[in-house]
């Protein structure tokens, strides 16, 4: 779960370029976790005794726990217990970085002890049932708009991150959200949410990048910007948009007035007292979801 | 599933809503007559134009939202049968839609099972 986050780190800290990670996220999917990985998130293993066993591997034909109880790094249990282990999905991403030569698996150790440690994600079996962590991850994220976010906040982006993997898949990740003065449209759908205060939601795209996200998300091979395309971008914030107004219902009895999505093409989006951009790169380019009240 | 000479009207602003919920019905049955409504308002006089079989209704949509369009067409035909299909599902709203006279409430995204077992329960038969 939330491998997205690692990504967004790595970025923020200048580890990684955004072209690496284009790289390494389209290859996700086709890559499968290697033991010596889990064993360095686990602690069981040092990079150094991974990268030896890695080593010793390429000369001789024998397994990787093989090798690795051989040594007496790791032992029978151990390794079984490895393979059986439930593991996010970030460790993937951190060791598909490795692969294509971003760092070594010495800095990914480092990088998920430290990133484990902002994060407070201490139970490295985290999953989607972890709400707790789940709510820790996004409030971090949300820190650099330097707004203490609000539980409903914190809501929005939990359904809008499970909705973006759900509906149009896992490998992206979000970019640093911004807070601005003032947001200039150039093609997108907006949708009002009404509480006590008007509150507006935005997608907002180029062309081609909303032609490839409609085409995942309504399960079709769209060619061109057309008005299926359009209603994709629609129906995906009107999706989410009513997923968050029943939570609000069934959680805090809040009623929420959702209205008609809106198509618009240009003019400046601004909100009295907050815009906030949450950009989120897809390995087919770059979805601004705004929120402005 | 033969669906000669039934009628289903679906309303909904989204256009691609309406080709999935039409391709959902094609999968489960051949021939049926589509009508295409994109707001309440529309929904309400191709209603009465029509006299469909079954319709499937948006609740969000502009001019006039589905909860209205639902409310008009059981008032002038209190025999209608109308399927809500939204993503709105509150208790509420579901409440409000089933006092209204809606038959049943889906879910968006909805399953495509989810159609089929509508269409079986209400165009089948005969």
């Amino acid at each position: 779960m939330y491998t997205q986050f690692l990504g967004n780190y790595l970025l923020q800290r200048g580890i990684i370029t955004q072209e690496q990670l284009f790289a390494a996220m389209s290859r996700l999917s086709k890559t499968r976790l290697k033991l010596g990985t889990i064993a360095i998130t686990e602690g069981l293993m040092t990079a150094n005794e991974v990268d030896e066993c890695l080593f010793v591997q390429t000369r001789e034909d024998k397994r990787f726990g093989e090798i690795a109880v051989e040594r007496g790094y790791l032992t029978e249990e151990q390794v079984s217990s490895l393979i059986n282990k439930q593991t996010p999905d970030f460790i993937l991403l951190g060791q598909t970085l490795v692969e294509d030569g971003a760092f070594t698996n010495e800095d990914l150790e480092r990088i998920i002890f430290d990133y484990k440690n902002e994060s407070e994600l201490y139970d490295i079996s985290l999953d989607i049932e972890n709400q707790d962590a789940i709510a820790s991850i996004i409030e971090n994220y949300f820190k650099v708009t330097e707004t203490k976010p609000h539980k409903l906040n914190i809501m929005y982006l939990e359904l809008m991150f499970n909705s973006l993997i759900r509906f149009v898949g896992e490998d992206f990740t979000p970019l640093t959200p911004m807070v601005l003065d003032e947001y200039p449209i150039t093609f997108g759908v907006s949708q009002s949410l009404k509480t006590k205060y008007e509150h507006i939601t935005h997608i907002d795209t180029d062309r081609e990048t909303a032609i490839a996200f409609a085409s995942r998300y309504a399960n079709e091979e769209f060619t061109e910007f057309n008005e299926y395309v359009i209603a994709a971008l629609e129906d995906f914030l009107n999706l989410l948009n009513g997923l968050f107004v029943v939570n609000c219902s069934n959680q805090y009895s809040k009623s929420v007035e959702l209205a008609p999505p809106v198509v618009t093409e240009e003019g400046i989006l601004k909100g009295e007292n907050l815009c906030i951009d949450f950009p989120i790169i897809y390995s087919f380019g770059i979805v601004h979801i705004l929120f402005s009240y | 599933m033969d669906l000669t000479n039934k009628k289903i009207l679906v309303c909904d602003d989204s256009v691609l809503a309406r080709k999935q919920l039409m391709d959902a019905v094609k999968e489960i049955g051949d021939n049926a007559t589509f009508i295409e409504g994109k707001n309440g308002k529309e929904s309400v006089a191709l209603y009465e134009e029509h006299k469909p079989d079954l319709v499937f209704m948006d609740i969000v949509m502009p001019e006039m939202d589905g909860t209205e369009a639902l409310k008009a067409i059981r008032e002038k035909d209190p025999d209608a049968v109308i399927i809500i299909v939204s993503s709105v599902g509150t208790q509420d709203q579901l409440k409000k839609a089933i006092q209204l006279g809606a038959k049943d409430f889906i879910q968006k995204p909805f399953e495509n099972n989810q159609i089929r077992e509508i269409i079986e329960l209400r165009l089948g038969g005969n």
